[in-house]
């Protein structure tokens, strides 16, 4: 048994689906997540990332499969995993004509702090968001990057054990984006299990522990970058090739083919996360699916 | 051609929000049925005349006071409610007086004990007319139905006592006075026999008569014009019954309501009718729009989030329900504390009562406003229904005519609304100094209508962020 496999099951999915009419936005999906773990969820638009995460998060009710969100149903026990889990929206969720620190004060109450808690969170909030010189400014004066980094403080105001990160980073500038990884990953060196999804497989690459591929509703691939990569699914560049785990031993066999006259090339193919993202789930456009 | 591209994208766009397009074609419809139904009701169209309560006692019981009783329940214009005979030597508290005084009634008739006798005699009739001055259309209807009333159950005996009093105003000499009473009953007479034969023309003449009668009406139209005279020459002053012919008719008129100040009581019970009217209907605008911000926050979002928070549902429609309620008591605050200024709207009667009535007012239309806000799906839909809602409900409940000259259906089906209730607390307030006690009745109501509204939007709000 791994380090890994050792820590607490957060979340537990198995034969998860959910129907939207005829349509299945989810089907079949088994999912396991560790506490401390950070997964990112990839998948073209209507892949079933963002029901997927409603689910898990208590705003939307499954079809048919089991869920349990840290040990709780998230059906019947939503009062008690919502004051433990954190969401991100995809949206800005905000109040414009508040200010900073008054949005952080207005949930961080509603999730039942209060006194000194109530004060360190605020704080805590606003420093995690880079916002403490602008606690005071209303919402609506602020760039978009600080608005997504406020939209993510808010998720993280209660101090939850898990949070659901929804492509936190649509739409800022690079330095705002760094900004909000660096949030990630200060969560995740303190022990926060996080649900990532995202577009940019970049970040995904950068922040998140496993890798989860999702397409029509579909599980298609999951595991580390290095296991994805090696998924047989994934195209190998043209004419006959073999895959090792290491320089040397490619180089091993380059020489034994050469002895037997035969040419060869050994080239450091490192994991191509778009790669292995279009070979699972092809080239055509999805756009009608999320509709 | 790019105005053309830009008005079919509009079109589009307005276009696929069907329940905001049958709302925005179906409202016109139904406004204009809704206000022609109640014009038409109001104007007469067929016996369905606005009827004017009288409260009657009959303290006589005698023939001609039946007689009297059973012309006045013929009349068109009047919906007679006869108090029960009381019993020998009693005393009752439900009195015509009393029941004009409580607002229950615009006028009430006292019969009282004699009236055969002096009708027979020529003696003085006990008949007293208790009025509330401050119901000017209804008083009005009043006189037109009353007038013909004695006039056809007291018959021929009116004729001498009519000429008696007239006599008696011109303080005729009484030397002459014999002779000059025979002439005025003579004159009667044949008054009696022209009424006579008018009714036995045939319907041509009679079509040509009413020609001629239009004639003449359209005249004094334009004379009224000429004066300035807008209420026409009758009602310069309102037609008042007790300086005019009830004096001629021996009739005792008592303004139960008002007391010596009148006038000046009516034009402010006017007045505050006027305020409370609109304060109610610009209420019910205002806390839809308030209740809207519910929409406003599924729009941007903040809705999810408030629905991961802990007791989410009953914390955010109870949140919406303080915050809309609060706005609307800060709003009818404002505007009756304006209308005591301008219009001086009498707050300080009751202010208690005032208070309390007024919360339970801002908590119905909360309740409406929720409702409304949890029903719809866009802001187009909410501002379809509730113009159409708050407009009917505003018509059909007395926020713009008195609902007393309506006719009953259309009082019955207005009292469906929070309005007639609110109007009718507002109303026994200011103008009949009612207490807290008084108007319980229409506190219950609104605050029943508020508890049905807000339960309702409860639980379809809940059904909605069920997951």
């Amino acid at each position: 048994m791994t380090a890994s496999q050792a820590r607490e099951l957060v979340i537990e999915v198995r034969g998860l689906e959910r129907r939207f009419g005829e349509r299945r936005a989810v089907s079949a999906l088994d999912l396991e997540l560790r506490a401390g773990e950070c997964l990112g969820l990839l998948g073209p638009n209507g892949a079933g990332k963002s029901t997927t995460v409603r689910i898990l998060a208590t705003l939307l009710g499954a079809s048919s499969g089991s869920v349990r969100v840290l040990g709780l149903d998230p059906l019947r026990d939503a009062e008690r995993l919502r004051a433990r889990i954190g969401v991100v929206p995809q949206e800005l969720a905000l109040y414009e004509h508040l200010s900073a620190r008054e949005n952080l004060e207005f949930f961080a109450v509603l999730q039942g702090l209060s006194g000194t808690m109530l004060a360190d969170a605020v704080q805590q909030g606003l420093a995690l968001a880079g916002l403490a010189e602008r606690a005071r400014d209303r919402v609506k004066t602020f760039s978009g990057g600080m608005k997504r980094r406020l939209n993510i403080a808010l998720a993280l105001v209660h101090g939850p054990e898990l949070v659901f990160l929804d492509e936190p980073t649509v739409g800022i500038d690079p330095q705002s984006r760094e900004r909000v990884y660096e949030m990630v990953e200060s969560l995740h060196a303190r022990g926060v299990t996080m649900v990532y999804t995202s577009h940019q497989l970049g970040e995904v690459e950068r922040l998140c522990d496993r890798i989860m591929i999702l397409d029509r509703g579909v599980k298609v691939a999951e595991g580390t970058l290095e296991e994805l990569w090696r998924n047989p699914r994934v195209e190998r560049r043209g004419g006959a090739s073999l895959r090792f785990a290491s320089a040397s031993e490619g180089e091993h066999a380059r020489a034994l083919l050469g002895a037997q006259g035969l040419a060869c090339e050994v080239v450091d193919e490192k994991p191509d996360l778009e790669r292995i993202f279009l070979d699972l789930t092809g080239r055509a456009l999805r756009d009608e699916e999320s509709a | 051609m790019k105005a053309w591209v830009m008005a079919q994208k509009d079109l589009h766009v307005f276009f696929r929000d069907r329940a905001a397009v049958a709302l925005g074609f179906g409202l016109p419809i139904l406004l204009c049925t809704v206000f022609a139904t109640a014009m038409g009701a109001i104007g007469g169209d067929g016996g369905s005349v606005g009827r004017v309560e009288l409260v009657l006692e009959d303290a006589d019981r005698s023939s001609a006071s039946r007689a009297l009783v059973a012309e006045l329940q013929a009349a068109d214009g009047l919906r007679l409610d006869v108090l029960a005979a009381e019993a020998a030597g009693e005393e009752s508290k439900d009195t015509a007086r009393s029941r004009v005084a409580e607002g229950d009634a615009p006028a009430g008739l006292l019969i009282g004990a004699g009236y055969g006798e002096a009708l027979a005699s020529g003696g003085d009739l006990p008949l007293v007319l208790y009025r509330d001055p401050g119901k000017v259309i209804e008083q009005q209807i009043l006189a037109g139905n009353l007038l013909p009333a004695f006039f056809a159950a007291m018959g021929e005996r009116l004729g001498p006592r009519i000429g008696a009093k007239v006599l008696d105003t011109f303080d005729f000499p009484v030397l002459g006075r014999e002779r000059a009473q025979a002439i005025l009953d003579s004159s009667w007479s044949s008054m009696e026999a022209l009424v006579g034969e008018l009714r036995t023309r045939v319907p041509d003449e009679e079509e040509e008569g009413d020609d001629e009668a239009a004639a003449i009406e359209a005249e004094n139209v334009e004379a009224d014009v000429e004066t300035g005279d807008k209420d026409g020459g009758d009602s310069d002053s309102g037609f008042d019954f007790a300086s005019g012919m009830a004096e001629l008719l021996g009739l005792e008129v008592e303004d139960v309501v008002g007391g010596d100040q009148e006038a000046a009581a009516r034009k402010v019970a006017q007045q505050a009718n006027a305020v409370a009217g609109m304060a109610v209907m610009m209420l019910l605008f205002g806390l839809v729009a308030c209740g809207g911000t519910l929409l406003e926050e599924a729009h941007s979002g903040t809705l999810d989030r408030l629905r991961l928070t802990p007791g989410a549902t009953g914390a955010i429609l109870g949140g919406k329900f303080v915050f809309t309620a609060l706005v609307g008591l800060s709003q009818l605050a404002l505007l009756f504390l304006y209308g005591s200024l301008v219009f001086d709207v009498p707050i300080l009667r009751a202010p208690l009562a005032l208070g309390v009535l007024s919360a339970a007012v801002a908590a119905a239309v909360t309740g409406f406003g929720l409702l409304f806000a949890v029903l719809c799906r866009t802001q187009k839909q909410l501002e379809g229904l509730s113009t159409l809602v708050v407009l009917t409900m505003s018509a059909l409940g007395g926020s713009w005519w008195p609902l007393a000259i309506t006719p009953e259906w259309f009082q019955k089906l207005g009292h469906l609304t929070l309005n007639a209730w609110a109007m009718d607390g507002f109303q026994g307030i200011f103008w009949y100094g009612k207490g807290l006690g008084g108007i319980l009745p229409e506190i219950g109501v609104l605050l029943g209508i508020a508890l049905f509204t807000s339960l309702a939007a409860w639980r379809l709000f809940e059904r909605r962020m069920r997951v």
